[in-house]
C-alpha cells in the first residue's frame, strides 16, 4: 500500500480508497456552493417582501393567497436550507429539500417559457415582467440543473469534511 | 472458568448497545433541533413580512415641496408635473409595486426633480397597475393626491414605502406623513377607488404605446434604455434634448 509502482497501476480497491478520501471533500464543496447560493438567493429576496410576492405572481401559477405565503415564506426556506448546508447539519434531508426546490424552480421556469410569458425568474430578488428579449430561461434552467446535480450528489454522499454533523 | 469471558462479552455487547442508543438519541435531538430551526425561521419570517407589509408608512427621506398645482385627472392622460414651457417631455411608466421602479426612483428621483425645478423637463407620469391589487390601489391614491395638490411628495412616499401592501388605511396615512392633510374628500377618493377607471385607461394607453415592463422612460417620445443608465448619463441626455 505504501509504495506504488508507477508502471503498475494500482488495483481497483486502492483507487476506491482514493475516491473515499476525495469524496468527502467534494461533498464539502457541493455543500458550500449549494448552501451559499441558497443563502444569498434567500437573503436578497427577504429584503423586499412585496417584490418577492410579485415575482411569484409573475409565474401565474398559484392562487392569490398562496402567492403571498410563498412569496414571503420561500426566501426564508432558502435561507434555512442554505444555513443547514453551510454548517453541514442535516445535510442529507437539507440537500433533498434543496433538490426538490430546484425541481420546482426548473418546472416553474420551463412552464413560464412554454406559456410564452416574458418574466425574470426572480431567483435572486427582482422578478416580474421583462421585455420579451430580456428573458434568460435557458441560463436559469442550466444553473438550476447544476445546483440540482450538487443536491443529488449530497443526497448520495452526505458525509463531508468541515461539517458540524456528528459522525454516524 | 468459561463464565468470565462470556460475562465480558455480554458486558461489551451492552456497552456497544448503549453507545448506539446514545448516538440514536443524539441524532434524534439533532433532527428535532434542525426541524425546529427551519419551522421557526420560516414561520417567523412569514410573520415578519406580514408585519412589514401591514405597518404604517413612514415619511420619504428627501422631502419634496408638498404643495403642487392640483392636477386634473383625464382618462388615458398622465399626471403632469413641471412647467408647460419646459423644452423636454419625459414620460414615465411605473408600477408602485415594481421593485425595479423603486430602485429607479432611489437612484434617479434627484435628477428628475432637479431637471423639473430648473424648468428643463415636464414629467408625464403614467402609474401602471399590473402587478397586484396594491398597485391599483396605490395608482388610484396617486391620482387622488395629485388632484388634491400634493402629488409629488405623495409619489415619493409611495416609492419610499414600496414594501407596504397599500391598504386604504396605509394610503390615507401616507397623505399625513407626506406633510399633507387627509381631507374627507381625499379619504373618500381613496376608499371609493374614485379613479379606478382612469387607472385602467392608463394601463390600456401604456399597452397601446408598447410598454411591456416598468420602469419605462420616453424622452421626447424616444425610448430610453434604462439598463446601465446612470444618474449622470440621464442628466446628460436631458441636457442634450433640451438644447435641440
Amino acid at each position: 500500500m505504501t509504495s506504488v509502482d508507477p508502471h503498475n497501476p494500482p488495483p481497483a480497491a486502492s483507487r476506491d480508497t482514493g475516491m473515499a478520501a476525495v469524496a468527502p471533500w467534494i461533498s464539502t464543496a457541493a455543500r458550500l456552493i449549494l448552501g451559499g447560493v441558497l443563502l444569498v438567493a434567500g437573503a436578497l429576496k427577504v429584503v423586499d417582501p412585496q417584490a418577492s410576492v410579485a415575482a411569484v405572481r409573475a409565474y401565474e401559477l398559484l392562487p392569490t393567497g398562496l402567492e403571498t405565503v410563498v412569496g414571503w415564506g420561500l426566501p426564508f426556506v432558502e435561507v434555512a436550507l442554505g444555513l443547514l448546508l453551510l454548517t453541514g447539519l442535516g445535510t442529507r434531508p437539507a440537500a433533498a429539500a434543496a433538490g426538490l426546490l430546484m425541481l420546482v424552480f426548473i418546472a416553474g421556469v420551463a412552464s413560464a417559457a412554454a406559456r410564452g410569458l416574458s418574466i425574470d425568474c426572480g431567483c435572486f430578488g427582482g422578478g416580474g415582467k421583462v421585455a420579451p428579449d430580456q428573458t434568460a430561461y435557458g441560463q436559469e434552467i442550466v444553473r438550476d440543473v447544476g445546483l440540482l446535480l450538487l443536491a443529488g450528489w449530497l443526497v448520495a454522499r452526505p458525509q463531508s469534511r468541515l461539517s458540524l454533523e456528528p459522525a454516524r | 472458568m468459561s463464565a468470565a469471558p462470556s460475562r465480558r462479552a455480554a458486558e461489551q455487547a451492552r456497552l456497544v448497545a448503549e453507545q448506539a442508543a446514545a448516538r440514536r438519541r443524539e441524532r434524534r435531538i439533532l433532527v428535532a433541533v434542525v426541524v425546529a430551526f427551519v419551522v421557526l425561521l420560516v414561520g417567523g419570517g412569514i410573520g415578519f413580512q406580514a408585519w412589514r407589509t401591514n405597518r404604517a408608512p413612514t415619511a420619504a427621506p428627501t422631502a419634496l415641496p408638498v404643495a403642487s398645482a392640483p392636477a386634473t385627472i383625464t382618462d388615458a392622460r398622465p399626471i403632469v408635473w413641471g412647467s408647460a414651457e419646459a423644452p423636454v417631455t419625459l414620460s414615465l411608466y411605473e408600477d408602485f409595486h415594481c421593485p425595479h421602479c423603486a430602485e429607479f426612483e432611489e437612484q434617479f428621483a434627484g435628477v428628475l426633480t432637479r431637471a423639473q425645478q430648473s424648468g428643463q423637463i415636464r414629467v408625464e407620469l403614467y402609474p401602471m397597475a399590473f402587478i397586484d391589487q396594491g398597485s391599483a390601489a396605490a395608482a388610484n391614491g396617486m391620482a387622488c393626491a395629485a388632484e388634491a395638490g400634493f402629488g409629488p411628495s405623495y409619489f415619493a412616499g409611495l416609492f419610499a414605502n414600496h414594501t407596504l401592501q397599500w391598504s386604504d388605511d396605509q394610503l390615507i396615512e401616507l397623505a399625513r406623513v407626506s406633510g399633507a392633510e387627509a381631507t374627507p374628500a381625499f379619504t373618500t377618493c381613496v376608499t371609493s377607488r374614485a379613479h379606478a377607471d382612469w387607472v385602467e385607461s392608463i394601463n390600456v394607453a401604456a399597452e397601446q404605446r408598447g410598454v411591456t415592463g416598468t420602469p419605462t422612460l420616453f424622452l421626447d417620445g424616444k425610448a430610453v434604455d434604462v439598463a446601465g443608465l446612470t444618474p449622470t448619463g440621464l442628466e446628460t441626455m436631458i441636457a442634450e434634448a433640451a438644447q435641440k
